[in-house]
């Protein structure tokens, strides 16, 4: 694929956890492709399926939502009402041939900066291979 | 379970049901679909008995969900005296989706309902349905599929009502003119309690229906395996959603779909235009009014997991898009992936609005 | 009145694409809204294009109107003005809808143009559907006749399907299409501007032409009349009103596809209307001893009326979006135009000319008023 092709990634990072572990990773000067735009949340359950969808429909070509561990999400239960939906919108966008994977859901914690590193360059790889999203050069939205 | 084996059609047996209830004042309402002035049929909240001969519980049409009738009786509070409520398989579980979702309450309500052999889409309201009827209770009888029938009806497995206090008999092996009345519920029971004495008693199981309902999943199949939705992608949602001109009709006529004011039509929703001369410098161009596809996917998000595929969103579609064809798949689909039948059971709660603590260990990592 | 006259190359769409080409090629406009054929290919949306190369695939005038103009225009500016120089290739009605709907501060005309033509009226959009091809056959003959059984209610009756009282910008002129050829015509300084930007010399007098539309005028006012008066007597009273709607669902889409009705949450949707206590609607009951649910068909359609009667450019859109066919726009049309004649209104003819309720005389009207009273 396009070797200089960079993934334009929206990252909704909830803000107890990964939010201060891409921070972490961030003031640790760990090294990952610049393709993640971070919007913080305060909880991964703030993330509405509709604005996962409006930021596939706009272009991106991956989103991923990250939230703390299940068990130790700072509302006590928000991260597991986020799983749930995360699963209803992959199984819809299965069933409509979208491309699953350019949604992902991720557990980084706040000490997780090499995580946090790390499931982004992974992420971009997977994006990158995959190539830009169709959804891009749809007109008829 | 009890029954009463009356000898008249199903829609005279419930008038007399219902008029023997509103003389002796054991309801001082009843819901059901009635005609009314000109061609019309719409449901009625009556209070009169006199009223009654117009109405039409088994009649073939439904111009409207009536669960998104009783949510709006009930939503703001539960009526305080009982009224019996006659209504289809599918929209008394849409009504127990919508009590799980605040927007109706079930106190003093008593439900009657009955095997449903499918309703005609509701353009047919227009041209009479005279030359149809036999034809459709000959099918009903028989258990044959009816091609002019809604297709959500023709490919529906759940045509049996699960949680409704009297249930009747139509059609399967019955002859159509008698009608087999279950008494499912205590409640139910009290209610027929001193009808008058020639109605006989009989032990009734619901059965004999296997073979409708082994049809209709057949004819599902084919229905959804033609339908690919699995290999649209975007280019397939731009193209089934082509002809949608943005009236929103569907959601208004989903019983499922109850905000009051919808996020889609809501200012949140709405762009400045520099959002749009981002995207036509992106795309070259952009189809106006926007966000179809958006609305469209969004609500699938929303609605599927509650959906009784009644099939009302594709009767009012003023472009004969087949939403219901593609909601009822997608929300088979999703609802199987949670185990959920929605409208089974009240209690029960709608799988995204609940977790499990253990579950789903594949997501996330 | 000058302008151009263009011989047909092919056939109208293709002579109209090219100039819309020309418009963007020499930077008239930085952009152009106008419908395109949906992907499935039986119907039609409106684009909002910059490349050039996209505009190949538009159909100017298509058979149908599935979604009115000005709503997809109301999309674009209800935010903000636009910074892009948009042509907005659209009929007389939805032009004229655009201009109520700026009075109204829902569309914001900064750097929008029309391009306007002569409409000789759209077809159902659900037979369109189902036959697509027949229809764009039909249609091409129909450009040419000015006739149809076809078209919408609303379209047979229309007075306003030229660019007299059109706040245009360009008009195409389309009533002597039998002869192969169009006319086209700046209406605004700006028209002018373009059109020899991109080097159409307006020097032909096209005024003959107006005999034409003078023709089509008198037999519209002819079915307008005749049809007015037979509905006159079938909508009269509250039973005839009653009967006229008596397949009406209580949907509300009509309301949803006109473009004159704005409100995100409208009146009769709201919590007040449609969500009572129960023990509101048991008491409605009343004397009568029943309550039809959903309960609001007369107060729906009457209210609608006293909300946007004045601003009906009876386009049609109400009937065309109706799931039961009822001929919701010949009703609606009628009272529009006695309300409009009422205070000497024409909806969409001047964009500073307020709505009659948005503005006041201190001496008018006195016919309404008890003036002697009884207080």
């Amino acid at each position: 694929m396009d070797g200089d092709f960079l993934p334009r990634i929206i990252g909704f990072l909830c803000n107890w956890c990964s939010y201060a572990g891409a921070d972490l990773a961030g003031v640790t000067r760990l090294k990952m492709p610049p393709s993640l735009v971070p919007i913080r949340v305060m909880c991964s359950s703030r993330v509405d399926p509709l604005f996962i969808l409006k930021a596939l429909l706009g272009g991106a070509d991956g989103v991923l939502v990250a939230g703390c561990h299940p068990g130790d999400c700072h509302y006590q239960t928000g991260n597991y009402y986020t799983r749930r939906r995360i699963a209803l919108t992959q199984k819809i966008f299965s069933e409509l041939g979208l491309e699953v994977s350019r949604l992902k859901l991720a557990w980084v914690a706040a000490s997780e900066g090499a995580r946090f590193k790390k499931v982004v360059t992974e992420f971009t790889e997977q994006l990158r291979e995959m190539g830009p999203s169709p959804i891009g050069e749809e007109v008829f939205l | 379970m009890k029954a009463l084996k009356m000898s008249k059609p199903p829609d005279d047996a419930i008038r007399d049901i219902l008029r023997f209830s509103l003389e002796k004042k054991k309801v001082q309402a009843v819901f059901s679909l009635s005609k009314i002035e000109g061609n019309g049929y719409a449901y009625a909240l009556i209070s009169n008995k006199e009223l009654l001969s117009n109405i039409c519980p088994t009649f073939p049409l439904m111009p409207v969900n009536s669960a998104k009738m009783i949510s709006r009786l009930t939503a703001v509070e539960a009526v305080k005296s009982p009224i019996a409520v006659v209504l289809r398989p599918c929209e008394l579980r849409a009504l127990f989706e919508l009590v799980k979702l605040e927007q109706a309450k079930l106190d003093n309500l008593l439900f009657i309902s009955f095997v449903c052999n499918g309703v005609f889409p509701i353009k047919a309201m227009k041209d009479g349905l005279d030359g149809k009827l036999e034809k459709y209770w000959e099918n009903a009888r028989i258990g044959q599929d009816f091609a002019e029938l809604r297709e959500s009806c023709r490919i529906c497995e759940s045509f049996v009502p699960d949680n409704a206090d009297i249930v009747l008999m139509t059609g399967g092996s019955q002859n159509n003119d008698t009608s087999s009345v279950l008494m499912k519920t205590q409640k139910g029971e009290e209610f027929i309690e001193g009808i008058n004495d020639q109605f006989v008693e009989e032990d009734r199981e619901l059965k004999g229906l296997d073979n409708v309902r082994n049809r209709r999943a057949e004819l599902k199949k084919t229905v959804f395996s033609d339908l690919k939705t699995e290999d649209f992608g975007i280019q397939g949602l731009a193209r089934i959603f082509g002809r949608c001109i943005n009236c929103h009709a569907c959601s208004k006529a989903c019983p499922i779909c109850h905000c009051n004011l919808c996020h889609f039509e809501a200012a949140e929703s709405e762009s400045d235009p520099s959002t749009f001369e981002v995207d036509l410098n992106n795309r070259g161009a952009l189809r106006l009014p926007t966000n179809t596809v958006f609305y469209h996917v969004g609500r699938l998000i929303h609605v599927t997991i509650s959906c009784v595929g009644c099939g009302m969103c594709s009767d009012v579609c003023p472009t004969d898009i087949p939403v219901a064809t593609v909601f009822t798949k997608i929300a088979e689909r999703v609802q199987n992936s949670f185990s959920y039948v929605p409208g089974r059971n009240v209690e029960e709660k709608i799988p995204i609005l609940t977790f499990e603590r253990d579950e789903l260990e594949e997501l996330g990592e | 009145m000058m302008g151009k006259v263009i011989p047909l190359k092919e056939n109208l769409n293709t002579t109209i694409k090219e100039i819309l080409e020309l418009l963007l090629e020499k930077e008239c406009f930085d952009a152009v809204l106008v419908p395109v054929r949906v992907p499935s290919g039986e119907s039609f949306a409106y684009l909002l294009m910059k490349d050039r190369r996209i505009l190949q695939s538009c159909t100017p005038l298509p058979p149908i109107m599935p979604v009115q103009g000005a709503r997809a225009l109301r999309d674009l500016t209800r935010r903000g003005n636009s910074n892009l120089k948009v042509l907005c290739v659209m009929r007389p009605c939805e032009i004229r809808a655009s201009i109520e709907l700026a009075k109204l501060r829902q569309i914001r005309l900064e750097n929008v143009s029309f391009l306007s033509f002569d409409c000789p009226g759209a077809l159902r959009t659900k037979d369109y559907i189902n036959s697509p091809e027949e229809s764009d056959n039909q249609y091409q003959e129909i450009i040419a006749t000015w006739e149809s059984e076809n078209f919408r209610s609303a379209c047979n009756t229309c007075l306003h399907f030229s660019y007299e009282g059109l706040p245009a910008d360009l008009h195409i002129h389309l009533t002597n299409m039998k002869e192969e050829r169009m006319g086209i015509t700046p209406l605004s300084d700006k028209g002018k501007e373009s059109l020899s930007r991109i080097g159409i010399e307006c020097n032909g007098d096209l005024s003959g032409w107006q005999t034409e539309v003078n023709e089509i005028s008198r037999k519209r006012i002819a079915n307008r009349d005749k049809a007015f008066s037979e509905l006159r007597d079938k909508i009269s009273g509250a039973e005839g009103f009653h009967d006229f709607f008596s397949d009406c669902i209580n949907c509300h889409n009509c309301m949803r596809v006109c473009p004159i009705c704005y409100c995100r949450q409208c009146f009769f949707d709201s919590s007040g209307e449609a969500k009572s206590e129960a023990e509101d609607y048991l008491a409605k009951i009343g004397a009568k001893g029943g309550i039809r649910f959903p309960g609001d068909m007369m107060l729906f359609h009457l209210g609608r009326m006293s909300h946007m009667a004045l601003s009906c450019v009876s386009c049609g859109a109400c009937e065309d979006g109706c799931p039961m066919e009822v001929p919701v726009s010949r009703a609606f049309a009628f009272v529009a135009d006695e309300v409009q004649k009422m205070f000497d209104y024409v909806p969409g003819r001047n964009e500073e000319e307020p709505i009659p309720v948005q503005t006041y005389q201190e001496d008018e009207l006195h016919q309404y008023e008890d003036a002697k009273g009884t207080g």
